[in-house]
């Protein structure tokens, strides 16, 4: 029995061509069972067991660490100071690398926020802590920048798929601009001069951006860095 | 029976490091037999080889510098194939063993991680245990002669030594070539993997070659590199410039005269530029075939070998820990390792068995896996005046094999086709 389209011999009672998938029309011929080379069995997907472990094992190191210089801390200063921070900082570890381990899938429109809100919350206790007076002029808008570019970012990879390229150089000029206020905030907080370091950072972002905003008018060179940098 | 333990050979360094969760460098053999297989002999079979291959019966091991393979206590048992060949062989299970096992009806097939052996040696494997199950089955008396060892000898030092620090030149040769053209598809989400083996006579395929004055390896890497071209003028994300280039493994045990059952083996890229013109199906056998005797002339060879291991003689890199090691392989076998070559064909050539055997013996067979990146491969075996040509795929679209078999049956060659269609 010959595939009228490959020309090639198939296998007794098969049923289409494995090649080009032409069905076999020898009806009048009787058709006998077809005979496979390999089995019907499928191999059982290994069970990757010991993430709860692994996720129990460092809830417990980095409880057992907090809790130890909280305890450190309080026999010898007698009040919660340092190790407070050190404690919160733990947690906030736990929020940020444990804690999406957790849940059978990682939604980054619901974990980003959480985990920037943590971070807000983090630095506000260390600038009540200290005394500080750099929270509402600093650490908030600079944190708050800074996740409304990632979550951005994060959007535009995981929902748009048309003119992606088109955006990202957007992005990346936005992000270089974003360098501007962190810079404005560091002078209106701690009196520092305006825009020394940030400067250099617009100006390769911006040029970043630019080489993308072109590139994404021109096929060739988008197919270019397609290919390059696929991941 | 006291752990022996290895360094890799200097081919299998790469296997371990780019190794994921679901793809790594594995390829298999096997035997079909006259008579139905039965799994409790072949598992004795097994067992008797056990002392007589302590470089085969291995383990994946994690050292802080290398990685490195240890001897098993016991043989894998026997165990019933499955619906495609070359499942994933995970790290978990090669930390048990690097080598499995499997009967399905009247084949017997061995599956080997790349580390431990070539083609060639899981070949001369594959023969000792076909040799000893018929032995304990059917009691026949097989000689050891040719790639047939007795089993009650003991392991000879010359087959677990690694022959590239012996034929490496004084000079090394730059690894630097044209990128290829990449196959794609849409991949198989189970990591189904379709295998399609042609088999067609090795008589007629001979005649071919010879009429265009090349060998056979050349003229099926030259159809090959053709079906390959017809795929590249389909899709329309080739826009760039590339090269239709076809892998090509060269076992240099002949090359050198050393003979190992570690890795010996060395891929060589032959190839042409599509862009430069049309080509006759006669100037492609001939580009072919003189650039493979180009490639593979004694002098190169060992100038490739001493690029590979004066890398692995590196001190400096001797002494960067394993996971750091681990990291830069990755990123250079990410950036370069597979971007050569469209696609590999490993001509295992014409197997010889002793002929108290070869009565008892059906057919053989020879599947390379996939590469990571590009979902094609395909192997060659010839046995008793039959070719077997394996293609292998991971991908949906079985574009490149109908191009490939329908050009052997267009150029003369009948072509029997099997497969394990779902």
């Amino acid at each position: 029995m010959y595939c009228v389209y490959c020309g090639v011999r198939l296998q007794e009672g098969a049923a289409e061509c494995p090649l080009c998938h032409t069905k076999v029309t020898a009806e009048p011929l009787p058709r006998q069972a077809e005979t496979s080379s390999y089995s019907e069995k499928y191999p059982q997907a290994e069970k990757h067991a010991g993430k709860y472990l692994v996720i129990g094992l460092v809830t417990i190191i980095l409880a057992a660490a907090a809790l130890s210089c909280l305890i450190f801390c309080l026999k010898s200063k007698g009040e919660v100071s340092w190790s407070g921070i050190a404690a919160l900082g733990m947690a906030l570890g736990w929020v940020w690398v444990v804690l999406p381990f957790l849940f059978p899938r990682w939604r980054p429109m619901i974990f980003l926020p959480v985990d920037f809100a943590c971070l807000g919350g983090y630095l506000l206790y260390i600038c009540g802590s200290t005394g500080g007076n750099w929270f509402l002029s600093f650490a908030f808008p600079v944190t708050a920048i800074a996740a409304v570019l990632t979550l951005a970012g994060v959007a535009m990879m995981r929902y748009i798929v048309q003119g992606r390229l088109r955006l990202m150089s957007l992005l990346v000029i936005a992000i270089g601009l974003s360098f501007m206020l962190v810079e404005f905030f560091q002078h209106i907080t701690f009196g520092t001069p305006m825009f020394v370091w940030s400067l250099y950072c617009v100006s390769v972002f911006c040029l970043i951006g630019l080489f993308l905003f072109i590139a994404s008018f021109i096929p060739s060179l988008r197919a270019t860095l397609r290919r390059k940098f696929f991941f | 029976m006291k752990k022996q333990w290895y360094r890799l050979d200097n081919a299998a360094l790469i296997f371990p490091a780019v190794m994921r969760r679901n793809w790594n460098n594995v390829f298999r053999v096997s035997v079909t037999l006259k008579d139905k297989v039965d799994p409790e002999v072949l598992t004795r079979a097994a067992e008797d080889l056990l002392p007589r291959f302590p470089t085969i019966f291995v383990r994946l091991k994690t050292g802080f510098f290398w990685y490195y393979l240890e001897t098993v206590g016991e043989a894998p048992k026997a165990e019933e194939d499955y619906a495609w060949p070359l499942t994933p062989m995970t790290r978990r299970k090669l930390k048990k063993c690097c080598v499995r096992i499997l009967y399905y009806q009247n084949r017997i097939a061995v599956e080997f991680f790349h580390s431990v052996t070539d083609g060639t040696g899981g070949m001369a494997f594959l023969q000792n245990l076909a040799a000893r199950y018929l032995t304990l089955k059917e009691g026949v008396e097989i000689p050891p002669e040719g790639n047939i060892l007795d089993p009650a000898e003991k392991p000879k030092a010359e087959e677990a030594r690694d022959c590239f620090q012996l034929c490496a030149a004084k000079a090394s040769v730059t690894r630097a070539e044209e990128n290829a053209y990449r196959l794609r598809g849409n991949p198989e989400e189970d990591l189904f993997r379709h295998i399609v083996t042609g088999v067609v006579p090795t008589e007629t395929l001979l005649e071919k070659a010879h009429a265009e004055g090349v060998t056979v390896t050349a003229w099926l890497a030259a159809v090959m590199a053709e079906a390959v071209l017809a795929r590249q003028k389909e899709d329309p994300l080739a826009g760039r410039r590339r090269h239709i280039k076809i892998t090509v493994p060269v076992n240099l045990r002949k090359t050198f005269g050393l003979n190992t059952l570690r890795n010996f083996t060395l891929a060589v890229n032959i190839g042409f530029d599509p862009w430069l013109g049309e080509y006759s199906h006669s100037e492609i056998c001939r580009l072919m075939h003189h650039q493979l005797a180009a490639e593979t002339i004694p002098q190169k060879m060992a100038g490739r070998v001493a690029t590979n291991v004066n890398l692995q003689r590196s001190l400096l890199l001797r002494l960067i820990p394993l996971p750091v090691k681990t990291l830069a392989m990755r990123l250079v076998y990410a950036l370069s390792g597979e971007s050569k070559g469209c696609l590999n064909i490993s001509n295992m050539g014409v197997v010889k068995l002793p002929e108290a055997m070869a009565p008892y013996v059906e057919r053989f067979d020879f599947i390379i896996g996939v590469q990571y990146s590009y979902p094609n491969n395909c192997s060659v075996v010839s046995w008793q005046g039959k070719t077997y040509i394996s293609m292998i795929r991971g991908i949906r679209d079985s574009e490149l094999e109908r191009l490939f078999f329908s050009g052997l049956v267009e150029k003369g060659i009948p072509v029997d086709i099997e497969s394990n269609r779902r």
